[in-house]
């Protein structure tokens, strides 16, 4: 009797103490390095390792070892979606990296900003001259007030390349169907009529994602000014998505899907297709980023390929590229300054712009790429001329699959341009900090 | 003596089930029970994902029900059930019942095995690789259907399946009809195999075609692999998230939406945590009632058998 107590307890007793084991194991200690031991950099980004930023960020990586000898650099290659959807959870953990590249914007990089996650650069980039190095338009995705907002206050970020829209076009269809490159709007209407009537739709979209809602965008651009993007971007002022802008913009849209400029069943495509279709010489123009640029470059060889800003607008997307951000759990952060400070120095800077980049402090004249070269100088001249007016999804969370899902309807007909133009409204009301 | 001893094994042997016990209920309390009570719990509150949440009661709730986003999903979720319930279970009986009772009889059981693990394959392949072989399938312009359908002489049937908001969500379904049907076929073909061929063998001495041993013979005897069947596909209907991900993340203008995906999106994407919370808190409770109606239903079932 006593033996069968006995036994079984200790059957009891080995069950619990592998259960806490499996209990404690579960928990995860320590991996063991100590906070700021200057030997080793974390660092996130997700850029491929051919796209210009991928190669001149490999280059920093080689100079900052090169300068900081003894020290390891610990590179991550993450994707855009897994960064942008966890990093806040990341930041909150003991797992943050020292330096890492997050996505610029109020509802984005403005939002960890007011939940204190990171790193207060002011002082760094006062006495580094980062903020010298880029212009007010550049700049203002660095600098989040005490709300998140974009455009003053500290500096979170540090932008070391910029992106912005432009007319992508395929020279030899314009040259077949002997249709003029347009300077003006009446010029562009002129050349997407010509083409529709020689049976090419003239414009490549993207319903599925952020492309279809740009050219949206960039037809309100067009009818507004720098107050108007500040009071939609900024939150200076009412945004009123029945004014003129949007209005033209919503209007013409639906008038270009119903004439057949842009395709009707583009509505579920995605962007890599609608890349791929311009590569593969399918449609005249592709109204996209300079994001683009790069891959252009290197798969487009069966067609003469150029480039114009949107004609007949002072106006267009673009901004800061994605920031550099030190988290404020990083243990390393002199050690990620450094960096950053490299990525800002010409040689990075030239290299990013020769490879399809566009940097903001490169020497122009370090550029030897004829297509690169124009692609920078647009770029200077647009900030130069406080052009870059952000994009259209950043003044309020979840507003890009808003309006991927409204622009849908317009594209198939399942919305008129006033329901779509007061879905957007109450979207932007329902998420904009309240006046 | 001898009842001494009988009697002394009875404690142990109580006191070593609950030993064995213990690791598991620790696992499902950590992985299952804590976290889907932190959601409850994040439910009721307003919270971005980082920093202090905010207590609001039932305010989630209440928007909830004023949401038609929100009703649109769970009529889409019909549809899932539709097309990942209802008919796998019976196009499954069909194939089942053919290929036990006709192709596993007239060209034996290896090409009925081969014809098996053909539409089993849909479950194995990850739900992310059907999506994308799916959407270029689908494809308005150079996708496979379009381009056969030109191909034969029906140009004109070409339609952008994914991308119309009328078809969009009958293209969603199709796929999920071919992903599932292959779990109802299995688990159908695995009951037939208890059903004493004996049966089978005198109703057709009797003169009974196929059709009316399906009806007579097979349906009544593979009654509780139904009920299994249409529980299980059921919620994994209400489940279901990556095809819809992969495939039109909702859209074109919500026209795919499903619940989880909606909760998906608020939780991650708009960062409204709290809202995204109560969208899956009530996914949950709702497929947990549903199990357990399945289970009542299947318990009766058996039990007006025995």
């Amino acid at each position: 009797m006593l033996k069968a107590r006995k036994r079984g307890a200790g059957l009891l007793a080995a069950a619990l103490a592998g259960a806490l084991t499996l209990a404690l194991s579960g928990c995860g200690g320590s991996d063991g390095t100590t906070a700021g031991d200057g030997k080793t950099l974390r660092l996130w980004h997700y850029e491929g390792p051919d796209s210009a930023m991928g190669q001149a960020w490999a280059e920093a990586v080689r100079e900052f070892e090169k300068t900081h000898p003894g020290v390891k650099v610990e590179f991550e290659e993450k994707g855009f979606e897994q960064i942008q959807k966890t990093a806040p959870m990341i930041l909150n953990s003991d797992d943050a990296p020292d330096l890492m590249e997050y996505n610029k914007g109020n509802a984005t990089a403005g939002l960890l900003s007011r939940q204190g996650l990171l790193t207060d650069l002011s002082s760094e980039a006062s006495a580094r001259g980062w903020d010298k190095k880029l212009s007010d338009s550049v700049e203002t995705t660095s600098r989040y007030d005490a709300d998140g907002v974009m455009g003053s206050g500290k500096w979170y970020g540090v932008p070391n390349y910029a992106e912005y829209t432009m007319a992508y076009y395929n020279k030899d269809l314009f040259e077949k169907h002997e249709v003029d490159v347009p300077s003006t709007f009446g010029e562009l209407t002129d050349a997407l009529a010509a083409f529709k009537a020689k049976g090419i739709t003239p414009l490549d979209n993207a319903g599925a994602e952020y492309i279809a809602h740009q050219y949206v965008y960039q037809l309100a651009l067009s009818e507004a000014d720098r107050s108007w993007v500040d009071a939609y971007e900024l939150y200076q002022g009412r945004t009123d998505f029945h004014d003129e802008a949007w209005t033209h913009a919503a209007e013409t849209f639906a008038d270009w899907v119903e004439k057949g400029y842009i395709a009707k069943n583009s509505s579920g495509t995605k962007a890599e297709d609608a890349g791929v279709a311009f590569i593969s010489g399918k449609y005249p123009i592709l109204f996209s980023g300079s994001w683009w640029f790069g891959r252009f470059q290197s798969e487009i060889d069966t067609f003469d390929w150029g480039t114009f800003l949107w004609p007949g607008s002072d106006l267009t997307l673009g901004s800061g590229g994605n920031l550099w951000v030190v988290p404020k759990g990083a243990k390393n952060k002199e050690l990620a300054y450094d960096f950053i400070d490299i990525t800002m120095t010409k040689k990075i800077q030239n290299l990013l712009g020769n490879k399809g980049g566009v940097p903001v402090a490169a020497d122009p004249s370090a550029i030897t790429d004829p297509q690169s070269k124009t692609l920078i100088e647009n770029f200077n001249t647009l900030s130069g001329n406080d052009g870059l007016a952000f994009y259209p999804d950043w003044p309020v969370p979840g507003f890009y699959d808003v309006l991927v899902s409204e622009t849908q309807k317009l594209i198939t007909g399942s919305a008129t341009t006033d329901q779509y133009l007061d879905a957007l409204q109450k979207a932007y009301d329902a998420g904009a900090p309240k006046q | 003596m001898l009842r001494r001893v009988r009697g002394g094994h009875h404690p142990a042997r109580r006191d070593s089930y609950a030993a064995f016990l213990l690791p598991g209920t620790l696992a499902f309390l950590a992985v299952v029970i804590l976290p889907f009570a932190m959601n409850t719990g994040i439910s009721f509150t307003d919270w971005r994902g980082v920093g202090t949440p905010d207590w609001t009661g039932l305010d989630n709730y209440r928007r909830l029900a004023g949401d038609a986003a929100f009703w649109e999903s769970f009529r889409h979720s019909v549809a899932m059930v539709v097309a990942m319930a209802v008919l796998p279970t019976f196009l499954g009986l069909v194939l089942a019942a053919a290929l036990f009772d006709y192709i596993g009889k007239h060209f034996g059981s290896r090409w009925a095995a081969v014809l098996r693990a053909c539409f089993y394959l849909p479950q194995v392949l990850p739900i992310a690789v059907a999506g994308i072989v799916w959407s270029w399938i689908l494809a308005p312009e150079n996708g496979s259907l379009n381009e056969l359908l030109k191909a034969v002489g029906l140009g004109s049937l070409q339609q952008d399946w994914l991308g119309d908001p009328d078809l969009a969500l009958y293209g969603v379904m199709a796929v999920m009809v071919w992903v599932q049907i292959g779990f109802p076929l299995v688990v159908f073909m695995a009951g037939l195999q208890r059903v004493d061929p004996g049966l089978y063998e005198a109703a057709e001495l009797d003169g009974a075609g196929w059709w009316r041993r399906f009806w007579h013979i097979t349906l009544p005897q593979i009654r509780p692999e139904i009920y299994v069947v249409l529980v299980w596909c059921t919620i994994a209907a209400l489940k279901v998230f990556g095809a819809v991900y992969v495939l039109t993340k909702g859209g074109p203008g919500g026209a795919t939406n499903v619940p989880s995906y909606f909760s998906f999106q608020n939780f991650f994407e708009k960062t409204q945590v709290g809202y995204g919370s109560a969208v899956s808190t009530v996914l949950t409770a709702l497929i947990l009632a549903l199990a357990l109606i399945g289970l009542r239903l299947q318990t009766r079932a058996e039990d007006e058998d025995r």
